[in-house]
C-alpha cells in the first residue's frame, strides 16, 4: 500500500492513493469470473483433471496471467486487457478502461452548450464531426431549435465524411494489426484527403468544431465543393483497388474468418452496436430507424451481415463506405442556397455583420456568448445519431439556464467493449489485436 | 424507402478457390500493390521542414489582434476572454483619450492552453482578434509562450486573406435583410464620416463622454470599518 504523503498540505487521504486496491480488484475479478471454457471442460468429462481442480494440476504451466496494454500499440488507445491463458488460448479476460478518463460529463455542467463543443471534438478524435451534430442535434431538440435546411446537408455531407475516414483508420490499423504494415499508410493518405476537406470547410484538420448550435459555423466555399467532388471521385477508385487486393487475399481472410464471432442474439444481449451490430445480422441503423437531418431524404441501403465475425465486419464497414459516398454526391446535388444558421439570436450567433453594424446584433452576440441557449426549465431529451462506432447519445438535462444540468453520453465505444470480454474469451491470444481492431473502440470516447 | 437494409453478401465471398489458397501468389500480390503506389503514383508527401505548408484562408492557425492605423482594434470588452474554452486570454483594460475610449492595457495569450478553437474570432464584435495561418510555434519555456500585446499585434494589410475570408463565408448576415450601412453604426464611433462631419462643425473630434472626475474611486489606503470616511478625490483619467 502507498505510504502517506510527506508533504502535509497534499494530503488528499486515501482519494488518490486508489491503484493498489483497483488493481487487486481486477485481478480478483479475473479469478473469480466463471468463464464459459471451465463450464465446457466440466460437461465434457474427458477424462482430465476437473475443471474445479485445473489450476492446482499444471506440470506445463500452461496458465499466466498477462496483462495486454494500457500502452500496447494494437489496443487503440489505452484500453488494458488482463487475459488468464491457457497455452495459448484465452480463458478469461476482464477489461479495464478509464485510462483516459477526463470528466468530460461533468465539465459540461460547468460550460454553454456551444462551448462545450471543442470537448465533443474530443471524445471520438476520429470522426469529430459526428460528435459535434450529435451534440448539436441534442441540445436543439431540448431547446427546439429548427436549423435551415442549408445547414442540415452541410452536417450531412461532413458526417459522411467523418464515417469514411474513420473507417479508412480502422482498415489501415485493421491491415496493420494483421500485418501489412503499408496498408496503413494507403488508407491514411485518403484520410489526408479527408483533412484537407476538413481544413477548407472548418478551418483545422482534426478538431473541427465547426457545426454550431443552430446551424454551421461558416458557409462552404467553392473550392471545398470541388474538393468534396474530387474526393468522391478518387475515393471510388482507391476503395475498388483495395477491394481487390483484400477481398480475394488469403492472409487477410484467415486472420479474420471466425474470428471474433457474435451470434444475432448474443450481439443484442451484449448490447452492441453500429457495424458490430450489423455484421451479426441485427438491422439497426439510427439513420434508418430515427432518421435525422434529411437521411430521410436520400437514397441509399445498410449493408448487413450475418455471420458476425471479423471478416464480416471487414465486408460491411467497406461497403458503408461506399453508401457514403452515395449519400455525399446526393447532398451535393441536392444542397440549396440560403442561411447557415437560425435566425434568432436566443438560438444560435447573430450574423457577424448584424454583430458589427447593428446594436441589438452586438448584444445579442454579448448575451450569446454569456449566457448562450436557454432550454426550458425541466425539459430533457435524448438525441441519437449513427457515428461511425455506432449509435451515439446525448441525454441532456435542463435546468432552465444556459448550461446543462447534467449531460450524459451514451457512447457506442464503451457499449461495443462491453463484448469485448465475451468476445475474447475462448479465442487465441494473436487473434486479441484484429478482433479489438475489428470492434474499433476508441478510448476517448469510452473512457469520456 | 431510404436506408434499406440489404445483406449485400455475394457467393464465395469468405470461400477462396485452389489458386487463391495458395500462398506465395499473395505475397506478391501484396508487394505488387506496394509496389504500384511507390512507382505510379505521384508523391503525396512534404519535405516538411524544406518544403512549407500553406495553409487556406480558412485556416485557424493562432489567434492574433488586428492593429488598424497603429493602434489595436481591441476594445478591450473580454468578450473572447469569457468565450476562450481553456481559458488561455487575458486582458486589462484602459481608458485611452481616442473615439474608441477603451484599449487593452496588456492582453495575452498563453498559447500553451490556446485550442484553436477559433470562438475569440467568432465572439470578437470588433473584428479585432483573428486567426492567422501561423501553425508552427515552438517555445523554449512556458512564459515564452505567453504572447503579450508585441507579439500579438498584426497590421490589418497583414491579414487581408483571412479578413476577406471572414467577409464572404463568415460573417454574410442570413437573417431578416438590414439595410446597413457602415454610417449608421451606432456604436462605431470611430466611424470616419462621422468624425469627418464634425471637424466641418468645427469640432475638433469627440470628447471623451466621461472622463470621470469620480469622487467614488478610492486610492485604495483609507478603512472601510468604522473609521470610513469619503475617499479622497483622484484624477482617474489618463492624460
Amino acid at each position: 500500500m502507498a505510504t502517506a504523503p510527506q508533504f502535509p498540505g497534499l494530503d488528499f487521504g486515501d482519494k488518490f492513493r486508489f491503484w493498489p486496491k483497483h488493481n487487486e480488484k481486477i485481478y480478483e475479478r479475473l479469478e473469480a469470473k466463471h468463464a464459459w471454457i471451465e463450464e465446457k471442460r466440466a460437461a465434457q468429462g474427458d477424462g482430465g483433471v476437473p475443471a474445479t481442480e485445473w489450476s492446482e494440476e499444471d506440470p506445463l504451466e500452461n496458465e499466466m496471467i498477462l496483462n495486454m496494454g494500457p500502452q500496447h500499440p494494437a489496443t487503440h488507445g489505452v484500453l488494458r486487457c488482463v487475459v488468464k491463458l491457457d497455452g495459448e488460448t484465452i480463458e478469461k479476460a476482464v477489461l479495464d478502461i478509464g485510462y483516459l478518463h477526463r470528466g468530460i460529463e461533468k465539465l459540461a455542467e460547468s460550460k454553454t452548450y456551444q462551448e462545450f463543443m471543442p470537448y465533443t471534438d474530443r471524445m471520438d478524435y476520429l470522426s469529430p464531426y459526428s460528435n459535434n451534430v450529435a451534440w448539436c442535434l441534442a441540445v436543439e431538440k431540448l431547446a427546439g431549435i429548427e436549423i435551415p435546411e442549408r445547414a442540415a446537408w452541410i452536417r450531412m455531407i461532413m458526417c459522411e465524411l467523418a464515417r469514411i475516414s474513420s473507417h479508412c483508420l480502422w482498415l489501415g490499423v485493421g491491415l496493420m494489426d494483421a500485418g501489412a504494415v503499408s496498408g496503413f499508410l494507403w488508407t491514411f493518405q485518403q484520410r489526408e484527403d479527408i483533412y484537407s476537406i476538413f481544413d477548407e470547410v472548418a478551418g483545422a484538420r482534426f478538431t473541427v468544431s465547426h457545426a454550431r448550435i443552430g446551424g454551421v459555423a461558416s458557409d462552404l466555399t467553392p473550392r471545398s465543393f470541388e474538393l468534396i467532388r474530387a474526393f468522391c471521385d478518387s475515393f471510388r477508385e482507391e476503395l475498388a483497388s483495395w477491394q481487390k487486393f483484400l477481398n480475394r487475399n488469403r492472409i487477410w481472410i484467415e486472420r479474420n474468418k471466425d474470428v471474433g464471432r457474435i451470434t444475432k442474439e448474443e450481439a443484442i444481449e451484449l448490447g452492441m452496436t453500429g457495424p458490430n451490430l450489423r455484421g451479426s445480422g441485427v438491422e439497426y441503423d439510427v439513420r434508418r430507424f430515427e432518421p435525422y437531418l434529411k437521411y430521410d431524404e436520400v437514397d441509399f441501403t445498410i449493408p448487413i451481415r450475418d455471420e458476425g465475425d471479423c471478416l464480416a465486419r471487414y465486408f460491411l464497414r467497406l461497403e458503408e463506405m461506399e453508401q457514403s459516398i452515395r449519400i455525399i454526391e446526393q447532398c451535393l446535388d441536392r444542397m440549396p442556397e440560403g442561411p447557415i444558421r437560425a435566425d434568432d439570436a436566443k438560438q444560435a450567433y447573430p450574423s457577424k455583420d448584424e454583430v458589427y453594424y447593428s446594436m441589438e446584433g452586438m448584444i445579442h452576440d454579448f448575451m450569446y456568448t454569456d449566457v448562450g441557449t436557454q432550454a426550458p426549465k425541466g425539459a430533457n431529451a435524448y438525441h441519437a445519431v449513427e457515428s461511425p462506432k455506432g449509435e451515439l447519445g446525448f441525454y441532456l438535462t435542463s435546468d432552465g439556464t444556459g448550461r446543462p444540468f447534467r449531460v450524459r453520453i451514451n457512447a457506442p465505444s464503451f457499449t461495443n467493449l462491453q463484448g469485448m470480454e465475451y468476445i475474447m474469451e475462448g479465442s487465441l491470444v494473436a487473434d486479441t489485436v484484429v478482433i479489438i481492431g475489428s470492434i474499433d473502440p476508441v478510448m476517448g470516447e469510452a473512457d469520456k | 424507402m431510404p436506408g434499406t437494409p440489404v445483406n449485400t453478401k455475394t457467393d464465395n465471398e469468405r470461400e477462396l478457390n485452389f489458386w487463391e489458397n495458395l500462398y506465395f501468389p499473395e505475397l506478391f500480390k501484396g508487394l505488387g500493390f506496394s509496389l504500384n503506389k511507390i512507382t505510379d503514383e505521384p508523391t503525396y508527401t512534404l519535405q516538411y521542414p524544406e518544403e512549407q505548408w500553406y495553409p487556406p484562408d480558412s485556416y485557424r492557425g493562432r489567434p492574433v489582434l488586428v492593429e488598424e492605423n497603429g493602434r489595436p482594434r481591441c476594445v478591450s470588452c473580454n468578450l473572447c476572454a469569457r468565450a476562450c474554452p481553456p481559458l488561455a486570454i487575458s486582458m486589462q483594460s484602459q481608458e485611452v483619450d481616442n473615439v474608441k475610449e477603451r484599449e487593452p492595457e496588456w492582453f495575452e495569450i498563453n498559447m500553451l492552453r490556446c485550442i484553436y478553437c477559433g470562438f475569440c474570432e467568432e465572439v470578437c464584435p470588433e473584428e479585432a482578434i483573428i486567426m492567422s495561418k501561423e501553425y508552427d510555434m515552438t517555445f523554449q519555456s512556458r512564459d515564452e509562450a505567453v504572447f503579450g500585446l508585441d507579439r500579438l499585434l498584426k497590421p490589418k494589410e497583414q491579414m487581408q486573406d483571412r479578413l476577406e475570408y471572414l467577409d464572404q463565408y463568415k460573417n454574410r448576415q442570413f437573417g431578416q435583410q438590414w439595410d446597413f450601412q457602415q454610417d449608421n453604426n451606432l456604436h462605431s464611433v470611430k466611424d470616419q464620416h462621422f468624425l469627418d462631419w464634425l471637424a466641418d462643425e468645427g469640432m475638433k473630434g469627440l470628447k471623451n463622454t466621461h472622463l470621470r472626475d469620480d469622487p467614488k474611486a478610492s486610492s485604495g489606503e483609507q478603512s472601510w470599518g468604522s473609521q470610513r470616511e469619503e475617499p479622497a478625490f483622484s484624477e482617474h483619467a489618463p492624460e
